[in-house]
């Protein structure tokens, strides 16, 4: 078992990676540093903080993405007099219960993970990937209600929306569920990033996803 | 633990095929190149596209070897601009400042090895070129396959877009050297920045609109056409009133767009006329702002190209204003500009010479700009040549002025050897004397089309005049595609056979990138981690032998006379 000695391999690693990586946060710009002069330094990776960094300007950039589509549905909304709304199945609010559960067990496996209990944050963290799990499913369970009512995505307008957002954001929803199964089933010993920062990482855009189906639902549901 | 002790070591050379060199490889520098090659390659399939228009346009049926059968069909000229306009946009004005410089030069000037993801790096360069192949192909196909296709490339270079401009974010957060805080970061790493940060939000807005078109062709939904939407509308807003979702979100994108192709420029324009004057960049924070304020107006004029197709009558107004706010910046850094070569000992290069031309370029076509900020005039008074000749000076032409006043810049640092600096005056005169022919013209073309509304205009001594107006306007695209023959030679020659560069820093600059040999080894700054101890911009410092202290040097060890 893993576990049991994890913590203080994680501390150090996080020393060696913070240490010898490149990024260092720039230090306030007073020009007396002469004494580090040509440092050595490893060929390491740069710092993990990057990631972090990264994962914040990609949400950014897929908010702007779901904001395009949800301003198009606003406008097409308020432009049409025939709007003929979709009703939303029921499975929804169902899938929508797993999916803040999903976020919650999430936040107590990193809760485990930060009291060194790598055995409960591993069972966790597997009940979470196995929510996300369930809420695409549920989400094709949706679409497979609506077609049985004979709403297609080419049907109406409003029915159109209702197909991009969910397959829009199952997509991006799948790609959280790539990161949840890439922290559990990577071994961290040779990774470059310690797995409790991955799991911050993972848990960020999660998070993102679960607001972002929250927003998407309730635009739905307003706008009939 | 393994580190570089000995700095003499011989520096590394990839090894490695062909393919693991070049094609699949991470380093920034080579990323880079790929994107200059593929942005050297557009730009001539693109100028050959408006040779044949314009050929065609005023000789319909003359033959040009190997073109003519691009233009020759009525489907195949119509959708000539389209290709046109996509090439030069995306892959030259797009992929040339942005990702070929920025991949290059941002960490080296910003003190990194590498961008943050390398290899998220290699699968922007791809995904682009697959659009620009799938681009190409959509012009060869059957009309209806080839907008599908072309609006699937747009898709792909989206995505390759928005990882690409994470890429740069990322790096010039967390990658910077120690020393490197943001007020000393060069002028044009600021404008890479910004520009990225632009790009994650633009790209996205496309790519999404592109997936509602292609469900709208493939799925047959509704987001763009007709449907209950236009049975609701009043018989004679219908008409109109269809494409406007699609105008939006396209405009949205395009007119920020525009300022994606500029704010590269304006950084690289900055930065190449500070260090051929020799003065410090006039009130550098002031033009930090400006770059900001760019990227902020340019990401809100979108209704000013919606002046013409309908709007909430009180939004063209406000657009108006926003849209004659862009000056405001845009005098900032005219006056900087001005104001840093003002009685300064130039050193007129040719790399200096593409700057100012920049600068002529887009104090011209931002007047003509200024024309058009206005919603009553737009909407009346002006027809396509009008705009057609505005932003190719503002946009396409100034553009290609600050790409080529790069290339000239770095090509020591990029290949060890100068451009040839006699052809690259002949160069730049005969392009400069050219594109002013072709485009002001237009402009005169595209206010006299109009004169048949004002009463008592003679109308037969005008329509005379622009027969001749458009063959000279192509002859004068002519001239100006023929010298760019002497940039290619120029570039293929000095290649193999220009001047070597002997030192690092040819131009004493003062920047990073000048540190390291020319080309930079594959491990860009050897065994040493740069640290930076100044601005980027100390020129003409009082007390220093040299004219200007490099950011690299340390306080203790500028030469100082006895």
């Amino acid at each position: 078992m893993p576990g049991t000695i994890a913590p203080p391999e994680i501390e150090l690693i996080i020393d060696d990676s913070r240490g010898g990586g490149g990024g260092k946060p720039p230090d306030g710009g007073d020009d007396d540093g002469g004494g580090d002069r040509g440092r050595h330094r490893p060929n390491g990776p740069p710092s993990p903080r990057r990631f972090s960094t990264a994962i914040a300007i990609a949400m950014v950039s897929i908010l702007m993405f779901f904001m395009a589509l949800a301003s198009a549905f606003l406008v097409l909304h308020h432009g049409s007099k025939v709007w003929v709304a979709v009703r939303l199945p029921w499975i929804l609010w169902v899938n929508t219960a797993v999916l803040l559960g999903s976020s919650f067990t999430l936040e107590r496996a990193r809760l485990r993970l930060s009291l060194g209990d790598v055995l409960g944050f591993r069972r966790l963290w597997f009940v979470t990937t196995v929510m996300g799990f369930l809420f695409v499913a549920g989400q094709l369970v949706a679409w497979r209600q609506l077609v049985g009512e004979g709403v297609y995505i080419a049907s109406n307008q409003a029915s159109s929306f209702f197909y991009i957002f969910t397959g829009a954001h199952g997509v991006h929803l799948l790609g959280g569920v790539a990161a949840l199964l890439f922290v559990l089933l990577r071994n961290f010993q040779k990774s470059q990033i310690p797995v409790s920062l991955a799991a911050e990482i993972t848990s960020y855009y999660w998070h993102f996803m679960d607001g972002l189906w929250i927003f998407l639902f309730a635009l739905l549901y307003l706008g009939k | 633990m393994v580190t570089h002790d000995s700095g003499e070591n011989q520096p590394e050379r990839p090894r490695g095929s062909f393919l693991s060199r070049y094609v699949f490889s991470t380093d920034h520098k080579t990323i880079g190149l790929l994107y200059l090659w593929l942005a050297l390659f557009s730009v001539f399939l693109g100028m050959a596209m408006s040779l044949v228009m314009r050929i065609h346009l005023v000789w319909p049926g003359a033959h040009i070897p190997f073109l003519s059968g691009l233009g020759s069909s009525a489907e195949h000229y119509a959708t000539l601009p389209l290709l046109h306009g996509s090439l030069m946009i995306f892959f030259v004005l797009t992929a040339a400042p942005q990702a070929g410089f920025g991949n290059y030069f941002l960490p080296l000037q910003i003190g990194a090895r590498e961008m943050a993801f390398p290899k998220l790096n290699l699968f922007s360069f791809w995904p682009t070129v697959i659009s620009l192949i799938g681009m190409v192909a959509a012009f060869l196909v059957a009309p209806q396959t080839g907008l599908s296709l072309w609006i699937i490339s747009v898709s792909v270079f989206c995505a390759a877009a928005l990882c690409s401009a994470l890429n740069f974010v990322v790096t010039t957060i967390d990658l910077r050297a120690h020393g490197m805080t943001l007020p000393r970061l060069p002028l044009t790493a600021w404008a890479w920045f910004l520009n990225a940060i632009l790009g994650m939000l633009i790209f996205s807005i496309l790519l999404a609109a592109c997936l509602c078109l292609l469900a709208d062709r493939f799925f047959a939904t509704h987001f763009f056409s007709t449907g209950d939407f236009l049975a609701s509308q009043p018989a004679n807003v219908a008409a109109d009133a269809l494409p406007v979702l699609w105008q939006r979100l396209f405009w949205f994108f395009a007119q920020a767009e525009v300022y994606i192709a500029m704010l590269p420029c304006f950084g690289i324009v900055s930065h190449l006329i500070a260090t051929f004057s020799r003065r410090p960049v006039w009130k550098e924070r002031l033009v930090v702002l400006a770059l900001c304020g760019v990227g902020l107006v340019g990401f809100c004029v979108w209704g000013q190209h919606m002046f013409s197709s309908g709007l909430n009558p009180f939004s063209p107004l406000v657009f108006s204003v926003l849209a004659a706010s862009i000056g405001l910046p845009a005098t900032i850094l005219l006056l900087s500009w001005f104001a840093t070569l003002w009685n300064a000992g130039v050193q007129l290069n040719t790399s200096l010479l593409f700057a100012l031309g920049f600068v002529s370029l887009f104090l011209s076509g931002g007047l003509s700009g200024l024309f058009l900020s206005r919603h009553d005039f737009t909407s009346t008074a002006v027809n396509e040549d009008f705009v057609t000749g505005h932003f190719h000076l503002v946009m396409g032409v100034a553009a290609t002025f600050a790409i080529l006043g790069a290339v000239f810049f770095w090509f020591p640092k990029l290949f060890g050897r100068y451009l040839n600096e006699r052809f690259g005056k002949l160069h730049f005169w005969l392009t400069f004397a050219g594109v002013y022919c072709v485009f002001m013209p237009m402009h005169w073309l595209g206010l006299v089309s109009h004169a048949g509304r004002i009463p008592g205009a003679n109308l037969a001594s005008i329509a005379a005049w622009i027969g001749p107006a458009r063959s000279f306007i192509t002859a004068g695209i002519l001239v100006t595609v023929l010298a760019q023959g002497i940039f290619l030679f120029n570039f293929l020659w000095s290649l193999f056979r220009g001047e070597r560069v002997a030192e690092c820093n040819p131009w004493r600059a003062t920047t990073l990138e000048w540190s390291v040999p020319s080309p930079p080894p594959p491990d860009d700054f050897g065994a040493c981690e740069p640290v930076i101890y100044r601005g980027a911009y100390e020129f003409g410092v009082p007390g220093a032998v040299d004219d200007f202290i490099p950011q690299h040097i340390a306080p203790d060890r500028v030469v100082r006379p006895n």
